[in-house]
This record gives C-alpha cells, sequence and structure tokens, in this order.
C-alpha cells in the first residue's frame, strides 16, 4: 500500500465522515509505515551558524516519491541542499526536489545532500531534540526527531 | 646473494627518500611561496605570518555560515590532530581564514573555531588583505545573490595548505584525500622538523 493510493482510498470512501483531523491522522499514519528515516542528526556549533541535518531516507512504497522542503520550529528557514566539489571548489546549492524512487534509499551526508537550517527561533543546543518536518511533492508530510549532535561526532 | 638485496635496496630509499618525502597528497614544495599574510586574529589582534612560526601549519580557507563543508572539514582535520602522538600533537596549529569578513568578526569566529579545539585559530580581516593571501595560493572564492534574509551562500577552495615550521610550502590536501592521507603526510611533515 503506498502513501498515494492509501490517501485517495481514504478521500474517496471515508471523507464524508471523517474530521479534517483524524484524515491528517490516518495520512501521517499510512505515510510513517511508507517512508523511513532513521540516523537524524542535526550538527551544530555554537552562534547563530546554520546546521545541517543528515539522515537516511528509505522509500518503502511502490511509487518514487519526492522530497521538496523541510520546516522546524526550532529555525526560520529549512532548505535542502547539496554540497560538491567543482575544479577544486566546493558548491553548495538548493535543490527544488529530490526524488528516491520505489524500494530504493538516499543518503543526506557531510559533504553531499543535507538539509540547511538557518536563523535559531530558540536555542539549540548539542544532546537535544529538534523536530523537523519533511515535505513531499504530493503535499503530504513527515515529522521526524533530529539528535543534536557536534560536527565533531559525524 | 639474491636474499641481500631487499634490505639493502630498502635501506638505500629510506635513506634517500628522507629530504624528500612523497607525499601521499599532493606536493607543493616546489610551486607554492613561503606562508605571508597580514590579518586579524579571533582576539581581534593584527597578526602577520611570522607569528605563526615554529609549528607545523594548516590552512584552511572558509566561513562560518557554511553548515556542511567548513565544519566537517575542520572537524576531521580535528580528529587527525588528535590521532597524533600526545607530545607531537600541540606542534601542529590549524589555521581557519574567513573569506566572508563581513559576518566573520573576531568574536564569531574564535566561538566557532573553539568547537574543534585548542589548536585551531580564525583570521580575518580585510578583503584585499584576504584577497592578496587568496591569490598568493592560487585559490578562488565566490559569493552567491542573497536571499530574502540578508543570507549567502560562498563557494570557496576546497584545499587544505601544509606548511613546515619556518612557514614553506609543503603539501596540499583536496577534498577527495582521505584523513588517513592527511594524518600519514602531516606525520611525516612533523618528523622532518
Ligand atoms: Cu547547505
Amino acid at each position: 500500500m503506498n502513501t498515494t493510493h492509501a490517501l485517495r482510498a481514504v478521500r474517496r470512501t471515508l471523507l464524508p465522515a471523517l474530521s479534517l483531523a483524524a484524515l491528517c491522522a490516518a495520512v501521517a499514519t499510512a505515510q510513517a509505515a511508507d517512508i523511513d528515516v532513521s540516523d537524524a542528526r542535526l550538527s551544530i556549533l555554537p552562534g547563530d551558524t546554520p546546521g545541517a541535518g543528515y539522515f537516511t531516507l528509505h522509500n518503502a512504497s511502490d511509487e518514487t516519491i519526492s522530497l521538496v522542503g523541510a520546516e522546524s520550529p526550532a529555525f526560520e528557514a529549512v532548505e535542502v541542499h547539496e554540497s560538491m566539489e567543482h575544479d577544486g571548489m566546493m558548491h553548495m546549492h538548493e535543490l527544488e526536489a529530490v526524488e528516491v524512487e520505489p524500494g530504493a534509499s538516499i543518503e543526506f551526508a557531510p559533504k553531499g545532500h543535507h538539509l540547511m537550517l538557518m536563523r535559531r527561533t530558540q536555542e539549540v543546543n548539542v544532546g537535544d531534540e529538534v523536530d523537523v518536518t519533511l515535505r513531499f511533492a504530493d503535499d503530504t508530510t513527515l515529522p521526524v526527531t533530529f539528535d543534536v549532535v557536534s560536527p565533531t561526532a559525524l | 646473494m639474491r636474499r641481500l638485496w631487499l634490505p639493502i635496496v630498502a635501506t638505500l630509499c629510506l635513506a634517500g627518500c628522507s629530504d624528500d618525502p612523497s607525499w601521499r597528497t599532493t606536493d607543493i614544495t616546489e610551486i607554492m611561496p613561503p606562508l605571508d599574510f597580514a590579518l586579524i586574529d579571533d582576539d581581534g589582534e593584527a597578526v602577520t605570518a611570522e607569528a605563526y612560526r615554529g609549528k607545523t601549519t594548516l590552512v584552511y580557507f572558509g566561513y562560518t555560515q557554511c553548515p556542511d563543508v567548513c565544519p566537517i572539514t575542520l572537524a576531521r582535520l580535528g580528529s587527525v590532530i588528535n590521532q597524533l602522538d600526545e607530545d607531537v600533537r600541540d606542534e601542529v596549529q590549524v589555521l581557519f581564514v574567513s573569506v566572508d569578513p563581513g559576518r566573520d568578526t573576531p568574536e564569531v569566529l574564535k566561538r566557532y573555531v573553539g568547537a574543534f579545539g585548542p589548536e585551531f585559530t580564525g583570521l580575518t580581516g580585510e578583503r584585499e588583505d584576504i584577497d592578496a593571501l587568496t591569490n598568493r595560493y592560487r585559490i578562488a572564492y565566490e559569493y552567491e545573490e542573497p536571499n530574502e534574509y540578508g543570507d549567502y551562500i560562498v563557494n570557496h577552495s576546497s584545499a587544505i595548505f601544509a606548511f613546515d615550521e619556518e612557514g614553506h610550502a609543503q603539501f596540499l590536501a583536496r577534498d577527495s584525500h582521505s584523513p588517513q592521507d592527511i594524518l600519514g603526510d602531516l606525520r611525516t611533515l612533523i618528523s622532518k622538523s
């Protein structure tokens, strides 16, 4: 059962009978089963420097999913980024979408794909947990808890 | 007869190679000039390269608003240094030169490099003084357009330059070189001096 089909099925058969809140809960449950995020770490340094989010995302559904953004109550802005070396220069740029095929995994890892979390709205220290919501192209979302770590621990 | 040759050849090579180590990373002894700059340190003091003579010195260019590449590079350098024998660890220093002096004040730099260990010093300064140093080592950096918050990305060199205790250029490590290669070359460089 994949996310999109689950969502459509819920809408078609149950929508009239369900409140919006119940619908949201149903969607979240369906998604958590289909997209598995593990090893979520948020690398942070003292000061108001941006953090980097690393994790492994596995697409257990039978449709391609597309990560298009993220939000966190602890930061004003979160972007999906990629670092790469080109002719001896390190480049970093924002990605509009990251697609993951059915059954495939993608690693957000140092010096590659990462979430860039900018402008802290609250204190964030090593040892804390930070909630981040991943957003996909079909408008569904996935809440993920990140462990805050120092880059020296990566 | 045959058996005798191997140890002799090995001995000759050890003797012959010690003056001219073949680095695992890139040799820059002939192509890069000695370390020379006039910048501001992370205590806000005007400093020149002479102040950093006497230790094996690694130099890396970056900026503190860099979330991924710079912290990971510095953290890996820190872990390389921690793998050195304790008695030589304080013969090594890392200079993190900001290519973003507009945001990287001495205070910001001090807090930032402090997370990586006592061997790390942040340097900033006037753009023309920083450019004199980046031009000297033929490295580039470029600013991207600021976003709605005024934040901007700085693309910058991945090079880590190593100098001996007299400030002579020794080797250059790229992102493609492993921490083990850097550790090996660092040990070679320290044992030379
Ligand atoms: Cu980034």
